[in-house]
């Protein structure tokens, strides 16, 4: 549970109203990018929030959306720690283990299944490394610029640009297989 | 009169350029290539279309979830004030 508030000034809660309120959605989409997993995602994302009230009153007002995803960020990488904290060496490579681990849950059976159903491109896009998914999901699902992405990762904008470029590479390269086996 | 870029130059910027992250110049140069040079025109399509296959691929967000959470945020000041 996210810790309790302490009171605040006048004034914060329309500052919250106007910075935040806005952003639910977008962090949702990304809450759940990095989780995997709808109950998390939720959590994480009123996690969030509680700690933007907090910190509201030092926010300059200049792009709410990449402060709300940094805050983001820093809580799930402090939830991952509280649950796992022999992975924290790489916060990155964390979130990607993590969320390998939510997909593993997944029964093989109707893994099989979904795999014969699917359209190219989301085999294609199952195929990724979890590292390049999560740029992938972030940019071209959820619309971030390059700097949001980065910002929710906490990787470089280059790193978000590298992984970006090498995984539609590798997309393409999955789908022009798949025509050639048509 | 706008500098020409080489498929080089253009090879390594036409990722961010579909991504709309270069200034006007940038796109202004891109797309004087892109217009004369076929090759590149091709390959700038194929990305075009995964990016859009991509994007198709959003899943909407959970409107309960999103509810839960707008009426989270209310509480929150809510709570404050009380605090």
């Amino acid at each position: 549970m996210p810790d309790s508030i302490t009171t605040q000034p006048v004034g914060q809660d329309a500052r919250f109203q106007e910075y935040v309120v806005p952003e639910i959605d977008v962090m949702y989409r990304v809450a759940y990018s990095i989780t995997r997993n709808k109950a998390d995602a939720e959590d994480l994302v009123q996690d969030t929030m509680m700690r933007a009230y907090r910190a509201i009153e030092r926010f300059d007002g200049k792009y709410p959306r990449a402060w709300l995803l940094t805050i983001m960020r820093n809580a799930q990488v402090n939830r991952v720690r509280r649950k796992r904290p022999e992975l924290m060496h790489d916060p990155d490579e964390t979130m990607g283990r993590v969320a390998d681990e939510s997909a593993e849950g997944a029964d093989a059976e109707s893994q099989l299944m979904d795999k014969e159903f699917e359209a190219p491109i989301e085999s294609a896009l199952a195929a990724l490394p979890e590292k390049f998914l999560s740029v992938v999901e972030l940019v071209d699902l959820n619309q971030l610029s390059y700097q949001e992405a980065a910002d929710a990762l906490g990787i470089p904008v280059g790193t978000v640009m590298s992984r970006l470029h090498r995984a539609r590479r590798n997309i393409r390269t999955h789908l022009e297989a798949f025509e050639d086996e048509v | 009169m706008v500098k020409k870029l080489n498929c080089r130059e253009v090879g390594l910027r036409l990722q961010s350029y579909l991504d709309g992250e270069l200034d006007d110049a940038r796109i202004e140069q891109i797309r004087a290539h892109l217009d004369d040079c076929v090759a590149c025109g091709l390959e700038a399509d194929a990305f075009v279309k995964i990016k859009k296959d991509l994007t198709a691929q959003a899943v909407p967000s959970d409107s309960q979830a999103l509810a839960r959470l707008r009426q989270f945020s209310s509480q929150i000041a809510a709570n404050a004030a009380t605090e």
